[in-house]
């Protein structure tokens, strides 16, 4: 998996022939050994980011809880009312939709800012840089993962029925979810090193990119709008409907809404990949 | 085997890094059809040639005025900098000690953030949890260990930092200037602690303006001038070379 070959034009890749055992090697397996090596590292980062979010709150860690249920309550209320839903049907579709929704942007924003905000970390010491963003990720994670708590709840207390087999597809979503998060949050981090405008756009397009997607909105108000592309190739709705078909149908989600997931994280880990490839030693200047 | 072998490194800080760096600049480049004109601020040729082979138990003073390029070289050595020729091997455990006072965590506690620096120092929470005891000791800050970093004065800040870094030990220690931080007690335990580490490590590389220090410490010197090693022998001759390149002789 070795870095095969340099371009004799671009001076800022050296050989790759610094040795073991230190993780300063860029060929793939010794980057990933490295991350490896520094798990301790960014596992306490990402504990401790968590801890410092909810310092001196009163409801602490609930918030994740409190938040997206306060809203997904007000929403459902007024959206209920426009498009004529049941409010217990709709409900659940915006909360599920709203948690892996929130846990993308706070992935992307914050791994846009994830290497500028560990100067002081990658300026010290030669770790691998992906460590950073994983810890967004691992952050977002474990936010996500709380948050998700209280739409199970949600739906085994309205929706019992629904409880079956085909809630054994709803953990996968968790792999599926770093799988994506974390190369877009390094490629993101890669390009917000050097470009600091890229927060601010990231806004913009997160913005586009929800209204275009089923995510409060239902598939059936695209369909009904002949916009059958922006459901059916649109591997945001595939990957919500890895949570949704269990959960909300009571059905196995498709080999379709895994076909597009896997597509997406191929994608993503390409373009981090080769973006990487050259940016990864250049960021410490940038910093 | 622990060595540090350079071979004819170049080392180039990238123009990008302080020229155009918004989209905007970027976009009007492009709208309007102008390269990015090259030649008006140049790459910054940090390191020429550097050619120098280090082995074990080699004590190594690194002299030259401000900018001469002794931090640029410690950070290649320790792999932070990408080289941009030439070929750099360096086998061993790198412990280096550059900007001490850099990552702390502001809002955890003292004895959180010596957690946290030894594992960014690559060490495991068991390993920590031996030595924290004796990093608090040494350190010596009372009940402030417990409180948060952000109600430190930069003094105590560059205790703690110094107190965990110099916990860890390494085969390769690279140190830039960091004897002389915080009171005259304080001083004088860390450069007893400096020297115990340096003795427990197989290379050492100080960058230092103390001649005093230099000679005590270390065998050989390598004068740096405008990003060349215009000398490189032992640290007697090396200070007189010093003195005599940049006109202090």
């Amino acid at each position: 998996m070795a870095i095969a070959s340099y371009s004799s034009e671009d001076r800022f890749h050296e050989p790759a022939k610094i040795t073991p055992p230190s993780a300063s090697d860029l060929s793939g397996l010794n980057y990933i050994r490295g991350i490896w090596a520094a798990r301790h590292f960014w596992m306490h980062l990402s504990l401790s980011d968590l801890r410092s979010r909810w310092r001196r709150s009163f409801f602490g860690i609930f918030w994740t809880i409190i938040q997206p249920l306060g809203l997904t309550l007000l929403l459902s209320f007024v959206f209920g009312k426009i498009f004529h839903s049941d409010i217990t049907d709709y409900a659940p579709f915006i909360l599920s939709g709203m948690i892996l929704w929130d846990f993308v942007i706070a992935s992307a924003v914050g791994g846009s800012l994830t290497f500028v905000q560990a100067d002081a970390y990658i300026k010290q010491c030669r770790h691998p840089l992906a460590i950073y963003s994983l810890r967004t990720v691992l952050t977002n994670l474990i936010v996500f993962l709380c948050a998700s708590t209280s739409l199970l709840v949600w739906v085994l207390i309205w929706r019992p029925q629904n409880f079956g087999w085909a809630w054994l597809a709803v953990p996968t979503v968790v792999p599926l979810l770093v799988l994506i998060a974390w190369p877009l949050a390094t490629l993101l981090g890669y390009i917000g090193a050097r470009f600091r405008d890229l927060p601010h756009a990231l806004g913009l397009v997160l913005q586009a990119l929800w209204f275009i997607s089923p995510i409060y909105l239902e598939p059936k108000v695209f369909r009904g709008g002949g916009l059958h592309l922006l459901v059916d190739a649109n591997p945001i709705y595939h990957l919500l409907q890895i949570v949704r078909a269990p959960l909300l149908q009571g059905e196995w989600p498709t080999w379709q809404n895994y076909g597009f997931s896997f597509g997406l994280i191929a994608g993503l880990i390409l373009l981090a990949v080769l973006v990487g490839r050259s940016a990864e030693k250049k960021v410490i200047y940038y910093l | 085997m622990n060595r540090i072998s350079l071979n004819n490194v170049d080392l180039h800080y990238h123009s990008a890094a302080f020229k155009e760096r918004s989209l905007k600049s970027l976009l009007a480049g492009v709208v309007t059809g102008k390269k990015v004109r090259q030649g008006q601020i140049h790459h910054i040729h940090a390191l020429k040639g550097i050619s120098v082979e280090i082995k074990a138990g080699e004590r190594v003073g690194l002299l030259g005025h401000n900018g001469a390029g002794k931090s640029t070289f410690l950070k290649m050595v320790a792999g932070l900098y990408p080289i941009s020729g030439g070929e750099r091997i360096v086998e061993g455990r790198i412990r280096s000690l550059f900007d001490l006072s850099l990552g702390f965590e502001p809002d955890a506690s003292g004895r959180e953030n010596i957690l946290y620096r030894g594992l960014l120092l690559g060490m495991s929470p068991k390993k920590m949890r031996e030595i924290e005891d004796e990093v608090v000791r040494f350190a010596d800050l009372g009940e402030f260990i417990d409180y948060p970093i952000k109600t430190y004065s930069a003094g105590m800040q560059v205790r703690l930092a110094f107190a965990v870094s110099t916990a860890v030990e390494g085969d390769v220690l690279l140190l830039d200037e960091v004897i002389g931080a915080g009171d005259a007690a304080f001083i004088v335990k860390a450069q007893n602690r400096i020297r115990a580490l340096i003795e427990k490590s197989e290379i050492l590389v100080l960058a230092s303006h103390d001649f005093a220090s230099l000679k005590s410490i270390c065998d050989r010197g390598l004068v740096f001038h405008r990003g060349e090693i215009v000398f490189d022998g032992g640290v007697e001759a090396s200070i007189a070379q010093y003195k005599r390149v940049n006109g202090l002789a």
